[in-house]
């Protein structure tokens, strides 16, 4: 464990480990040479990450270092100032539907005039084309996607009615209904309570164990090694991409935060 | 009361009443409508600058043209209003300036700039320029059957496009972002729906012209907003509101002289709004109040005789078993 890990010690490393169960296959995610800047500054600094299909791979990093951008340049939500992003071996607009969505909570008005049910059918929108209007099956389906994060009881609720972590698990209800292979969550823990956390980090299991692959930007250092099996540690570089049991490591830790792990508070 | 209906009924008999009162209603459902779309995207300002951007386009479609014919003068309305809602977004998106000071700054800009060209009209020697200050407040009793009719089309174009593209309006204005992930064109539907507003606008600048305009944009909508807690609803709400704002407004300026049609519409509108703000259910001040006087009765009752109510978790005992799941969060956590 407190061994560093050769692979984390340059960005050019074309062929990640594999995971335990699966062959080297194509990546769900595969990052390279990225680099993103607001006006001169770059807020990611030439990126490779390679994804393996079927992990639970957390994102972390100080504040600033540019871990939502991440996310958002592998949707193409922001242009790169460089690199390339691909989605099992294709570019990420070919293919959309195989990835979900789940944007930090506060990013939209929780007062907008539309019921529960309704935003998770949001997710069906991509898959129904222009002009049709969602039907009897986006409902089943949404139903469906409430009853997964245990929130079929509100379905015509008012949004703003909900609290912040019922909130949070529609939007994580709006990207299951997507069916996607890939789910990119930015902070889908932020402000919600412990039960509500461990509902949602046993849906992230129940999602690997289908084989999905899940993302997701996190801030909590201690829950790294219990919920996730793989990290990328982030300060505008890619300080370390691998396995948590290779590369969560003091040494890494403090490369990502400049030695001041201990100060930092836990959330 | 029984009189103002009965010199209601009676105008409705005179055809520049009647006109009038067809037009602002037909105004008050278009710009409703879409109005909501403003409000909801936080853009409520948007028509406001739009609609005072319009003044030199107006101007300057003349001044070009060398014509009155109202069809060009609001085709120049709608560039300029068009030019202003670019300058906006753009101005925003690439600078540190916030979207209001931009506002700020452009409604001032094209407006003051739209004054110095409507003075510079003025002196010019043809008589044909006689008028075009009639944009500024807006004079209803120049609107004709034509004038109506092309509304009535502009109109049902802008509520057809608004039906064909209800689920990508709909989530283009609560979240750009994922829509963007799902592959919708954002920046198109975008341009599209801000188009629309700048049709609404520029509809309305005859009836009430640019400086009263944007409250025919903003009051319906969150007058209907009170009401409803479903989009659908609140469009259609907003529509009615609008369109019985025009018709009151329009009888109203016609039972006495000197009264204008485009301040007593946005009177009209202000009203539905102040009744809205102050007694609609759940959202309403005066509702707020009652209930929360009612719900503290209720409760200090309730504490008096022990009655818990049900939503209040019982209290559980000092030695209660650790549940598993808390115990395990705590370890790994802390």
């Amino acid at each position: 464990m407190m061994h560093q890990s050769h692979q984390s010690h340059q960005s050019h490393q074309l062929q990640p480990v594999p995971p335990p169960t699966l062959p080297a296959a194509v990546p769900a995610v595969a990052v390279s040479d990225l680099t993103v800047a607001y006006r001169e500054q770059p807020v990611l600094w030439d990126i490779d990450l390679h994804v393996p299909t079927g992990v639970l791979l957390a994102i972390v990093g100080p504040n600033g270092a540019g871990k939502t951008t991440l996310m958002k340049a592998v949707l193409g939500l922001v242009k790169p100032a460089a690199g390339q992003v691909a989605i099992f071996g294709a570019p990420y607009h070919q293919q959309r539907q195989r990835v979900g969505y789940v944007p930090q909570r506060g990013s939209v008005d929780w007062d907008f005039p539309t019921s529960v049910l309704d935003v998770v059918m949001m997710g069906r929108y991509g898959a129904l084309g222009w002009f049709r209007r969602p039907g009897r099956n986006e409902r089943d389906l949404a139903l469906a996607a409430l009853q997964q994060v245990k929130l079929e009881a509100y379905a015509a609720r008012q949004i703003s009615q909900l609290s912040g972590g019922q909130q949070q698990r529609v939007f994580l209800a709006r990207a299951l209904v997507q069916d996607a292979d890939i789910y990119l969550m930015d902070e889908p823990f932020q402000g919600v309570d412990a039960v509500t956390e461990r509902a949602i980090i046993e849906l992230l299991r129940e999602l690997r164990a289908r084989g999905k692959t899940v993302v997701v930007v996190h801030h909590d250092l201690q829950t790294v090694p219990e919920y996730f099996d793989w990290v990328t540690l982030l300060n505008v570089r890619r300080i370390a991409h691998g396995p948590v049991a290779e590369v969560f490591t003091e040494a890494n830790l403090s490369r990502t935060y400049g030695g001041r792990t201990t100060a930092m508070p836990s959330r | 009361m029984l009189e103002f209906f009965l010199s209601l009924w009676s105008s409705w008999g005179d055809y520049t009443i009647r006109m009038v009162a067809l037009g602002a209603a037909v105004l008050g459902v278009i710009s409703g409508v879409l109005g909501c779309y403003a409000v909801l995207r936080r853009q409520a300002l948007l028509g406001d600058a739009m609609s005072h951007a319009a003044l030199p386009g107006i101007v300057l479609a003349y001044l070009l043209f060398g014509t009155r014919d109202l069809g060009i003068l609001l085709l120049g309305a709608a560039a300029a209003g068009w030019l202003a809602a670019f300058l906006l977004l753009s101005i925003t998106r690439h600078t540190h300036l916030k979207e209001d000071t931009v506002l700020g700054l452009l409604l001032s800009v094209f407006f003051g700039f739209g004054m110095v060209l409507l003075a510079f009209a003025q002196k010019q020697p043809t008589a044909a320029q006689a008028g075009l200050s009639r944009f500024l407040f807006g004079q209803a009793a120049t609107v004709v059957e034509r004038d109506v009719l092309t509304m009535a089309g502009i109109g049902a174009l802008a509520l057809v496009l608004v039906a064909l593209f209800w689920k990508e309006f709909k989530l283009l204005s609560f979240d750009p972002d994922y829509a963007a992930t799902l592959g919708l064109p954002v920046r198109l539907l975008d341009v599209g729906l801000t188009s629309l507003i700048v049709v609404a606008v520029v509809v309305g600048l005859q009836m009430v012209g640019v400086v009263l305009m944007s409250a025919m944009l903003v009051a319906p909508a969150v007058a209907a907003r009170q009401w409803t807690d479903r989009l659908g609803t609140m469009l259609l709400l907003a529509g009615l509101f609008g369109a019985v704002a025009g018709i009151v407004g329009a009888v109203l300026s016609a039972s006495a002289r000197g009264l204008s049609t485009g301040p007593m519409i946005v009177l009209s509108v202000s009203s539905i709004v102040l009744f809205s703000l102050l007694f609609a259910p759940r959202r309403g001040l005066v509702w707020h109040w009652f209930q929360r006087q009612r719900n503290a009765r209720r409760l200090r009752w309730a504490m008096q005789h022990g009655d818990v109510p049900p939503s209040v978790p019982v209290m559980p005992p000092a030695d209660a078993p650790p549940d598993p799941r808390i115990a395990e969060q705590k370890g790994a956590s802390r």
